[in-house]
Parts: structure tokens; C-alpha cells; sequence
């Protein structure tokens, strides 16, 4: 008797689940790094085009008007609470703000959050110390950031877009910062459900190599018990094995054998009673 | 051996392997009046069929010695 793990059927069975593992895995990585990019794309997409949208809903000659001390202002107040409304719009908002140029720096003039929490909220005029290099371009045309950026507030990916005045001219832009565990979780969304699917596809294909790898090594002792039964002298048997595949071809071969066997070892005196 | 009986044989040893020869001049010596194999006709066949399902059956799967039964009837 053969061991398990000797088992053709074991072997046929573990080296397909090895090559569908590893050609799944392979696909899995492919398709989740494409997909990560994707999902990327599309929420720099989304930034971009959504800060736009806020963007030419501020008031520009308002804007341009605020200056330092000016938090409590009917005109600072009316933009807070537009930007404030904006932001609570959408789940997938964190921040949303406006800002200046002021001199190569950039500064803060309107938070949505100002005087609503009692975070460290900034108030207007207060500099940004790290501004990225996408956020200088949003003062030209709508931009997001292409990787998350880091600073005391969080970890997020941001778009902006510039706020322009009565005459046209840029006076600002609007900012729009989105949670990175919201991009990751997308991201992990589909990751799982490329992941079950995968799993789904090994489980099934693993189900049917095994019924295969079974119904072909259930054939081979069949005609191993056959065999070794004519080895020892018995020539009683019959193959009953009826396939169309080489398994079967053997079978048929191998019960030409026999019967031949029989045939030859068939007593005289049965063949007088014949 | 006439052709028909050359027909029969190179059936029959598909099913029975190199014994077949022998195994049909046993059948038409002993259940056709002993006629010898080399010497059957085509009018032989189906008699000779009966008894190759019947004692291919002994030998080999009922099912397998029906059709080479029913192949040996239908040779021309």
C-alpha cells in the first residue's frame, strides 16, 4: 500500500493547488497594485474636481477682504459656515479651507472649523509651514496632491483649486483634505473581495482536481488490485473500468491481457467442456 | 484462413488479445459441429456470434463480449 504522501493523487492534487496558488497570488498582487493606483486616481480625481466645484462657490471679493483679527466678522463667519456646511456634506471630507499667498509663503484665511471645535484651529493670516509644491499650483488651476501628505493634523491626500474674484484674479484657493483611512479602506475593499474571490476560485479548483486526481488513482488500484491478483495466480477477474481517456486505453489493454491469460490457462479439460 | 475468418480474428483480438485464435477454433470446434475456424463462411457468423457472447462473457465483461459479439455478426 502505497503512503498518502507517496500518492499520485496527493501529488497531482498539492501540484495544482501550488500552481493555481501562485498564479492566483501573482494575479492577486497585479490586479491589487493596478487597482490601488486606480482607486488613487480616481480619488485625486474626485479632490480635484470637488474642490473646483467649492471653489466657485466662495465669494473671492469677500475673501480677498478678510484680514488679521477679523475672526469674528459677519464676513468671516458667513465663509466659515459655508465651508463648515460643505465639509459636513460628505463623509469622506475631513477639512476644507481656504488660503493666501503671502509673499512665497502660504497662509490660512478661512477654516471651516474655526471657533466650532476647540482644536488648534488656525485662524487668518497664520502660515503654513510645509506647504507642498501641488499647493502653490492650485493658485493656477485645479490640482490635487499625489501622495498623502503628513503634518500635525493628520495623514491626508488634499486637492485644492483657486478662488478667484469679481475681476477673475486669484485671491486664494480652497483646499480639501480627505482622511487617508478612507482611501485605504477603498483600497482594502477591494483587496478583500479580490482576495475571496481568489479564494473561492482555489477552493473550487482544489474541490474539482481532487474529484479528478480521485476518480483516475480509483482506476489505477483497481487495475493494480487486477494485477496483482493475475500475479498470483487468479484469473478469475474481470476490469471494469470504462473511461475514455489513456486510464481507459490501459483498462482495455490490460483486459486483453487477461483474457488472453485466461485463455491459455484455461484447464484441457475446460476446453472440452467448452 | 479465408478472409472472413481473417476478419474475425483480427476482432476478436482486440477483446481477447493473442488467445484469440485459439479461442475461436475451440468455439467452431466445439459448438459448430466441428468446423474448423479457418474454414468459416460469412452464413457461420451469427452462430458463431452467440457463442462468443456466450462464452466471451466467461472470459470478459458481459457488456464487452455483447459488442464483440455484435461486431463479429455485423462483419461482411
Amino acid at each position: 500500500m502505497v503512503k498518502w504522501y507517496n500518492s499520485i493523487m496527493t501529488k497531482l492534487t498539492v501540484s495544482f493547488l501550488i500552481l493555481i496558488v501562485v498564479i492566483s497570488g501573482m494575479s492577486f498582487f497585479y490586479t491589487y497594485g493596478e487597482t490601488k493606483t486606480a482607486l488613487k486616481d480616481t480619488t485625486q480625481d474626485e479632490l480635484t474636481s470637488l474642490a473646483s466645484v467649492i471653489a466657485t462657490q466662495i465669494d473671492g471679493d469677500l475673501l480677498s477682504t478678510l484680514k488679521e483679527g477679523d475672526e469674528n466678522s459677519p464676513e468671516f463667519i458667513k465663509l466659515r459656515d459655508q465651508l463648515y456646511k460643505i465639509q459636513e456634506s460628505s463623509d469622506e471630507i475631513l477639512y476644507v479651507y481656504t488660503m493666501r499667498k503671502i509673499g512665497d509663503k502660504v497662509a490660512y484665511v478661512v477654516d471651516a472649523e474655526y471657533g466650532i471645535f476647540d482644536d488648534d484651529t488656525s485662524g487668518i493670516n497664520e502660515i503654513y509651514e510645509t506647504p507642498s509644491k501641488e499647493m502653490f499650483i492650485g493658485f493656477d488651476k485645479p490640482v490635487s496632491e499625489k501622495e498623502f501628505t503628513y503634518d500635525e493634523w493628520g495623514v491626508v491626500i488634499s486637492g485644492y483649486a483657486p478662488v478667484l474674484n469679481s475681476k477673475g484674479e486669484t485671491v486664494g484657493i480652497v483646499g480639501i483634505d480627505m482622511d487617508s483611512q478612507k482611501v485605504i479602506d477603498r483600497q482594502n475593499f477591494i483587496g478583500n473581495i479580490i482576495y475571496i474571490i481568489i479564494l473561492i476560485s482555489v477552493l473550487i479548483a482544489g474541490g474539482f482536481i481532487a474529484m479528478f486526481a480521485r476518480s483516475m488513482i480509483r482506476d489505477i488500484h483497481t487495475l493494480n488490485a487486477t494485477a496483482n491478483k493475475i500475479s498470483m495466480g487468479d484469473t478469475g477477474v474481470n476490469i471494469d473500468i470504462k473511461r475514455n481517456d489513456e486510464i481507459g486505453l490501459l483498462a482495455e489493454s490490460f483486459g486483453r491481457m487477461v483474457a488472453s491469460l485466461k485463455i491459455m490457462m484455461m484447464d484441457p479439460e475446460d476446453e472440452d467442456k467448452q | 484462413m479465408s478472409l472472413i475468418s481473417d476478419k474475425v480474428l483480427k476482432e476478436v483480438t482486440f477483446y481477447l488479445g493473442p488467445a484469440a485464435e485459439r479461442f475461436l477454433e475451440r468455439q467452431t470446434k466445439y459448438h459448430m459441429d466441428g468446423l474448423a475456424f479457418k474454414d468459416i463462411e460469412r452464413k457461420h457468423l451469427k452462430d458463431l456470434a452467440y457463442w462468443l457472447k456466450v462464452s466471451g462473457g466467461l472470459i470478459i465483461d458481459k457488456g464487452k463480449a455483447e459488442e464483440m459479439a455484435r461486431k463479429v455478426e455485423n462483419l461482411h
